[in-house]
Formats: structure tokens, C-alpha cells, sequence
């Protein structure tokens, strides 16, 4: 069946479930019904007919709608990490929203009051349960054909190096995204600043709430831009707009460099990736500079202008470690 | 961006980081609207004082290679000017002239020669 139709098909068919559940048993229904349960299967929480039934079906349209949505505009689908990830969103956000509108009809079913409803212990963990499995096997049986290989690391130009001569190259990189998430974490924090000083915050929630935000902002200045020297016998890739931290690897430890192709969707996602030995640096999809060391392993750093990096490295390592 | 210096150029130091960055772009390594990486970043590189690359790039700017943006950094704004990078060329000729001891009149006279 064609993806697309499937992945429609399966949406009515949870919304129908989602709106005809509920109408199927009204009778038989307390108003308003008990919607939220604590410890020990105690109701603490009602919601009328109608309210829960829009909630049934916003729970589970929105986040269809929003995976069909990025799965129709965007490349997702085109790489088999993407559609995994969809069909397992799909079949999980599915078979939960649909598992718990279950778990809470049979819930309140026959109860006379929405107080006396009892949620039975087995009800979240069967649902949850359930999710993954369904994630999985979507996930499984929806990501197709493996892709296509990347195309082979790229051999940069050879590049020579004359005596009394200086070379060096800067690539950088920054991603606007990932500084705004930064800008956003900082904006928070500085809000909840504002709210516990002002007293509408008390301290134990804004202790409680702050390493959130302090997380996003940290590692989203860190990942907002990247900036890779070579010089006489060294790279340093320096992190963030401060510089800092640093890395630094002697030319002497690299085999060789190159530039190639990568993704966010190849690698896992945007960041540090990958164990060491394999890892990539990742800001934005397109060229990276590769270095190969002589230990084995690699490291992959996302860079503009990368192809000449390369080049440069190549060139050191041929005068200064191998004359 | 892959930079170059002599080591024995006696030209000042911005001039020939401006010449450097001209060089490169010249060979295609940055298109017109590729932003640059930071002064800051290129003048560590180069282990120099960040305001000689500050120099430099305005000195670009005046020539019209680069635009700066406020908020945007640098970024280059058109083709490397022609005459630019012949003088730059015929610079480094003469140099390397020198070095095999052709003086200038050597040098047209081998450029005359030339069809």
C-alpha cells in the first residue's frame, strides 16, 4: 500500500476508535467521567463527556497530523533511520492514545460516580507495553529498503607546502537553530530569576525546574559553533562562540584526511555523535572534514570549506611526520 | 579558508593577510554571500592581533570584495577584483624573480617575450 494512504488510513482508523469508544458505552458512563488516577488506583481527577471526548481525539490527531505533516513537506522518508522513526511514532502514539481512552472507558464503566472508578494496576504498564511493541514492529516493517551508500569520502587535491612558508586554514560553522535554543534556555532562566525574586516562585520549585533550562543553555551554546584550525603541527576544534572548550590532536596522531558527506539523520542526530573511535561532530548536515587516525578510528567534524582543510592536513602530515 | 604568509615578506603585516584572504577567495574557496569565519578566530590561527585582521578585512571591504552585516559577520560580496589579484601575482613573480637574480627589467623583458 502506498505510505502515504497507509498513513492516513491508520489516522481515521485511531480517530474512529478514539471518538466511537466512548459513544459506544455513554450509557453506561458516569458525567463526568474520572480521567486521572493516583497511587492505588484512586481517582483524583474529572472531566465532562465532551471535554474528555475532544481530549481523546486532540491526544492522539495532533501528533498524527505533525508526523504527516514532516513526513509529506520534509526528506524525512527518504532515509530508512526517518521512516523508521515515523512508523514507530505512528503505530505508538497510536496504540497508546487508543489504549488509554480503553483503559479509562473500562475504567468508569458501570461506575456510579466518577469517585467510585477504579483504574486497575495492570492498566498503564499493558498500554506502555503495548506502545513499544507497536513502535517496534512499525518501525520494523515500515523503514523499506536500506539506503543507498553514501558516496565515497572525497580524496582532496594535493596541496604543497613551499619552505618559508606559513599556511593555516579556519574553517567555522554555526548553526542559528541551536544558538536560538540557547537565547531561549537563557530567556527562561532569567524569567524564573525574575518570578523567585519577585516572589512568585517559590525556591524549592525554581531549584526544581532550573537545571533544565541551565542543561539546554549550556550544551546549545556549546553546539551553536564550531570552529577548526590547522596549523604547523596541530587541529584544534574549538567549541562555542567563547572558543572553549578546546580540543586539540597532533598532526602526528592523524593517518589522513577528507571530506565527506553526512547528515543529522545518518549520524543520530545533531551534537557529539557516535561512541569515540566513530564519533561525529554535527551542527548541520553536508561537508565534513574527516580525520582518520592512525590508531584506527575516526572523527568527522560538520565544517564549511572542509575539502581544503583536508588538503592542508594531508600536506603536514607528508612534510612533517613522514618526510 | 586556507591562508598563506611569507615569512620573509617585508610588506606589513595586514597587507599581507589581506592578501592572503584575497588569494583565497580568488581560488574559489568562498563564493559571493559565503560568510567568513570570525576575525577573531582567523587572527588565532595565524597567532597574530586580531585588530591586524580587522585591518585587513576592511581594507577588503574597501576594495569591494566583502560586505560586513551587522549581526552577520563578514561575508564576501562580490568576485575577487582582476586587478587585484594580478598585482598580488605579479607581486609574488618579482619575488620569485629575485630569488633567482631577474630583476625587474628581467621580468618585462620575459613578459614582452611572451606572445
Amino acid at each position: 500500500m502506498n505510505p502515504r494512504l497507509a498513513a492516513i488510513s491508520w489516522g481515521l482508523l485511531v480517530t474512529a476508535v478514539q471518538v466511537l469508544l466512548p459513544m459506544a458505552v455513554r450509557d453506561r458512563l458516569p458525567d463526568p467521567l474520572a480521567t486521572h488516577w493516583g497511587p492505588g488506583g484512586v481517582a483524583d481527577g474529572h472531566m465532562s463527556f465532551l471535554a474528555y471526548l475532544a481530549m481523546a481525539v486532540t491526544v492522539w490527531g495532533v501528533p498524527w497530523l505533525a508526523v504527516l505533516g514532516a513526513a509529506v513537506r520534509g526528506r524525512v522518508p527518504a532515509r530508512r533511520q526517518g521512516r523508521m522513526f515515523c512508523w514507530g511514532l505512528l503505530a505508538g502514539m497510536g496504540v497508546f492514545a487508543a489504549g488509554m481512552n480503553a483503559t479509562t472507558v473500562l475504567a468508569n464503566l458501570d461506575a456510579p460516580h466518577w469517585s467510585a472508578a477504579r483504574l486497575p494496576g495492570w492498566g498503564v504498564p499493558a498500554v506502555i507495553g503495548a506502545m513499544l511493541a507497536a513502535a517496534v514492529l512499525a518501525g520494523r516493517f515500515g523503514r523499506g529498503a536500506p539506503d543507498p551508500a553514501a558516496p565515497p569520502g572525497r580524496t582532496p587535491p594535493r596541496l604543497r607546502l613551499r619552505a618559508g612558508q606559513r599556511a593555516v586554514w579556519v574553517g567555522h560553522v554555526a548553526n542559528p537553530w541551536l544558538g536560538l535554543t540557547a537565547a531561549v534556555a537563557g530567556a527562561a532562566i532569567a524569567l524564573l530569576a525574575v518570578l523567585h525574586l519577585a516572589g512568585v516562585v517559590p525556591g524549592g520549585l525554581a531549584a526544581s525546574v532550573l537545571p533544565g533550562p541551565v542543561l539546554i543553555l549550556v550544551l546549545g551554546l556549546l553546539t551553536s559553533s564550531l570552529s577548526v584550525h590547522v596549523s604547523d603541527d596541530r587541529v584544534v576544534i574549538r567549541f562555542g562562540p567563547l572558543g572553549r572548550p578546546a580540543r586539540r590532536i597532533p598532526i602526528s596522531k592523524i593517518r589522513s584526511a577528507w571530506s565527506e558527506e553526512r547528515s543529522p539523520s545518518g549520524v543520530g542526530g545533531w551534537g557529539v555523535r557516535g561512541l569515540p573511535g566513530s564519533a561525529t561532530i554535527m551542527l548541520r548536515g553536508g561537508e565534513c572534514l574527516v580525520l582518520g587516525y592512525r590508531g584506527g578510528g575516526q572523527l568527522a567534524i560538520s565544517i564549511d570549506d572542509a575539502t581544503r582543510g583536508a588538503s592542508l592536513i594531508n600536506a603536514l602530515i607528508a612534510e612533517r611526520v613522514e618526510p | 579558508m586556507l591562508l598563506t604568509l611569507d615569512l620573509n615578506d617585508a610588506r606589513p603585516l595586514h597587507e599581507q593577510v589581506a592578501g592572503a584572504i584575497r588569494r583565497a577567495i580568488g581560488e574559489g574557496s568562498y563564493a559571493p554571500g559565503d560568510r567568513l569565519p570570525p576575525a577573531r578566530d582567523l587572527a588565532r590561527a595565524l597567532g597574530i592581533n586580531p585588530n591586524t585582521v580587522l585591518r585587513a578585512l576592511r581594507d577588503l571591504r574597501d576594495e569591494g570584495l566583502l560586505e560586513f552585516r551587522r549581526g552577520r559577520g563578514v561575508s564576501v560580496a562580490g568576485r575577487a577584483d582582476g586587478r587585484a589579484l594580478l598585482v598580488q601575482r605579479a607581486r609574488e613573480l618579482l619575488e620569485e624573480a629575485r630569488k633567482h637574480g631577474y630583476d625587474r627589467d628581467d621580468l618585462i623583458a620575459i613578459l614582452e617575450e611572451l606572445p
